[in-house]
């Protein structure tokens, strides 16, 4: 575990409801972080953790006006400011 | 004129499609991969069309990406047309982006835009025409809006050239315009961005003198450019967004009202397995088989009637049997469950477009991620459970490669459509009352089976790969009537052509091995029939798992190959030959399938479940698993499980069938 600024957290550790900054894709996985990318996950955007899968993974977020489905392990490597 | 007709997967892209074109549509492959290209001609024009796949990027890292790059790229291309979903513009335009740096004309389509009305979504289009300079028409593909003024539009040739860009901050604007020149094609923007991202596939281009440019700027960013690139897009967007669309916030729509239902904790997986429930006792349970029952009654009537109209006419004996026991019997085995198939088609097509699937794939994602598949995998499935062919080119949504892979090569133990007859004619006879029990018992086999194969493979094949699910949550949909139908009706077609040209010829190819011997002599009995000489060498193949050398038998889970279905129409066929009792259960009533019991019963069933799919899917295999060297490994495995699995059935039953 890297040591995080305060109020500094992985996407994966977001509430229920809550808000949060992306700051940085700590990605290797060229394509896979293009995909993120693409699908609107970039710098400065603001994300709403919405849904938790029944079984808890996947995990749904809002962003950009729509919502996307990813995997803890992948949102794992996002990191973000919590707002709210 | 050409266009080319781009978007994002769920945009209502086909909709639109079906709309401008009519009937006027023609399906086929794009060059080298089994992605579908659609063409068509625009109503009232002859303006040809062409269907690119659904995409949210033009990215170098997937097929259908790849392949519309591509095309926008290298062919002549006078036009584009963008649909965007007016529910959800932001992500829509970034895709814009990306074709507006193409050397063609974009006009962009906004659709949905009476569900963007009742959700309160205000645009400002004249702000948005001048910000993007292009051309922008709000449309209803649903509701038919303003798809006519779309067409006009198009024949006047009155839209926007989009000559204006200045998407990206100062540095990158600047570094653009000094390659544009540098490069030797028309659409010396798009090839800009694209060196400056590094993109693998067009790293020919990169002279010094561009080299010397980018690493420049990659000095100056110390970032990586894909990334800069998409960031300053979305930036962009965002500012464009901000001008010139007006969105209420924070409304909980109907789309999480339901879910709060479908995907509560609590409540998803009995709604799931209800809703599944459903789609069996429709398709496979009673429904299916009552309509079954109709038209095997009326192709009954049919052969009846041929036969008495040819002898009538003084058609020779040969001629007769031909049509009859060959052409109709072989043919008809497969009609017979044409009805089941469309209930089938239909009730997948609404878990698709209410936007449930997408669901199923979200919370049993997790399941499936340890075994190695993903969530996305069950969509093959609960298609597979139709037909393997479409279901194993729908694996292509899943991003991960080991995955889709897995997925690929597991898909046709599904017990398909064709699968049925088979389960129902063994279900049905030597089980009885529990025949519906048995059946159940062989999807859930198939479930096992899928599970720890996967499961198998990720630990010794793929060891150590990890892999990822993306997957947009699209919200629900009513059902639109038109769409279902449409797509129902294209799936039946491609069945009813099927049957029309492969399983006619196998059944044409089938009656003459039987009917025949090597001296060509017709109405020769049967165990001198050149059908025969081949069975008897496979049935020391099939002993193990029967019990019982049978020629008879053994040709006809072969045929499995051409169709599964075959399987019974062959044993029919076969069984006709050698008994005339036209009533009772004909086939195991026939001496020369009498042999049967409940294991040998089982097994035979089992090894018909998992052994190859039929042509048409291996084919489908060959090419979404992209070599033949990987399909044969496929098919191996495949049937060499299913040899092992089925003599495992028999004996274990022929042991529990002498202790009891």
């Amino acid at each position: 575990m890297k040591i995080r600024r305060e109020g500094r957290t992985s996407l994966s550790m977001l509430k229920r409801g809550q808000r949060a900054k992306v700051i940085q894709l700590n990605i290797t996985d060229k394509a896979l972080r293009r995909r993120l990318l693409d699908m609107g996950i970039t710098e400065g955007v603001v994300v709403k953790m919405k849904k938790i899968a029944p079984l808890g993974d996947p995990i749904d977020i809002e962003l950009r006006g729509y919502e996307l489905c990813l995997r803890k392990a992948d949102l794992d490597m996002i990191e973000v400011e919590v707002i709210s | 004129m050409r266009i080319a007709l781009v978007g994002n997967q769920n945009s209502g892209k086909t909709t639109l499609f079906n709309l401008l074109t009519g009937t006027n549509q023609k399906v086929g492959n794009w060059p080298g991969v089994t992605v579908e290209r659609k063409i068509g001609i625009i109503r009232g024009t002859d303006f040809e069309i062409i269907d690119l796949p659904g995409i949210y990027s033009l990215s170098p890292y997937s097929v259908e990406e790849n392949i519309s790059r591509r095309f926008l790229f290298e062919e002549q291309v006078d036009l584009i047309l963008n649909v965007i979903d007016a529910t959800s513009v932001e992500r829509s335009l970034y895709l814009t982006t990306q074709l507006l740096e193409l050397k063609v004309p974009v006009i962009i389509a906004l659709n949905m835009m009476d569900i963007a009305d009742k959700r309160g979504i205000k645009f400002d289009l004249e702000t948005l025409e001048k910000r993007l300079d292009t051309t922008i028409l709000p449309i209803s593909a649903l509701k038919k809006t303003n798809v006519f003024n779309l067409i006009q539009t198009i024949k006047i040739g009155d839209y926007r050239r989009n000559l204006y860009q200045h998407i990206y901050d100062h540095e990158l604007e600047e570094a653009i315009k000094r390659i544009e020149p540098l490069v030797e094609t028309k659409h010396a923007r798009f090839l800009a961005v694209k060196v400056i991202e590094r993109d693998v596939l067009f790293q020919s281009y990169v002279t010094d003198a561009i080299e010397k440019i980018v690493s420049e700027l990659e000095k100056k960013y110390l970032r990586d450019m894909e990334q800069v690139i998409a960031d300053e897009r979305y930036r962009y967007i965002e500012m464009v967004r901000d001008e010139a669309v007006e969105a209420k916030k924070d409304l909980l729509t109907t789309t999480d009202k339901l879910d709060n239902i479908f995907l509560n904790r609590y409540l998803a997986i009995p709604i799931f397995m209800l809703i599944m429930f459903g789609v069996y006792y429709l398709a496979a349970g009673p429904v299916g088989g009552w309509t079954v029952e109709v038209v095997d009654g009326l192709i009954g009537g049919l052969g009846e009637w041929m036969n008495s109209f040819l002898v009538n006419v003084g058609a020779s004996p040969w001629a007769v049997s031909l049509v009859v026991d060959g052409m109709i019997a072989g043919v008809g085995a497969m009609m017979n469950f044409l009805p089941q198939l469309i209930i089938l088609f239909i009730l997948i097509s609404l878990l698709e477009t209410t936007g449930y699937m997408a669901r199923i794939a979200f919370f049993l994602d997790r399941i499936f991620q340890k075994v190695g598949l993903s969530g996305k995998s069950l969509i093959p499935f609960i298609v597979g459970s139709g037909c393997s062919v479409p279901a194993i080119m729908s694996a292509r949504t899943i991003n991960d490669e080991t995955e889709k892979k897995m997925t690929i090569m597991l898909t046709p133990f599904i017990p398909c459509s064709a699968k049925l007859p088979i389960i129902t004619l063994f279900a049905g006879y030597f089980f009885g009352d529990r025949s519906g029990l048995v059946s159940a018992s062989l999807y859930f086999f198939a479930i096992i089976i899928i599970l720890s194969s996967a499961y198998v493979m990720k630990h010794v094949l793929f060891k150590g790969k990890t892999s990822s699910f993306i997957l947009e949550l699209p919200e629900y949909k009513l059902p639109s009537f038109r769409y279902i139908a449409y797509d129902v009706l294209t799936k039946a077609w491609s069945f009813i052509e099927r049957a029309g040209s492969v399983i006619l010829l196998a059944s044409i190819v089938v009656w003459f091995l039987i009917s025949f011997n090597f001296k060509l002599q017709y109405g020769v009995d049967i165990d001198s029939s050149m059908l025969a000489f081949f069975g008897k060498i496979l049935s020391y193949v099939f002993y193990p798992m029967l019990g019982e050398l049978s020629w008879a038998a053994s040709v006809s889970a072969i045929q499995g190959l051409v169709a599964k279905e075959q399987v019974v129409g062959s044993m029919a066929i076969i069984a006709g030959y050698t008994s005339d009792v036209g009533e009772g259960n004909l086939i195991f009533n026939s001496g020369i399938f009498g042999f049967f019991t409940a294991s040998s019963a089982y097994a035979f069933m089992v090894f018909n479940l998992f052994s190859a799919p039929c042509f048409g899917a291996i084919g489908a295999m060959r090419q979404e698993l992209g070599t033949t060297k990987r399909m044969w490994k496929a098919v191996l495995f495949q049937t060499g499980l299913a040899w092992i699995l089925a003599v495992l059935v028999f004996n274990i039953g022929r042991l529990i069938e002498v202790i009891l």
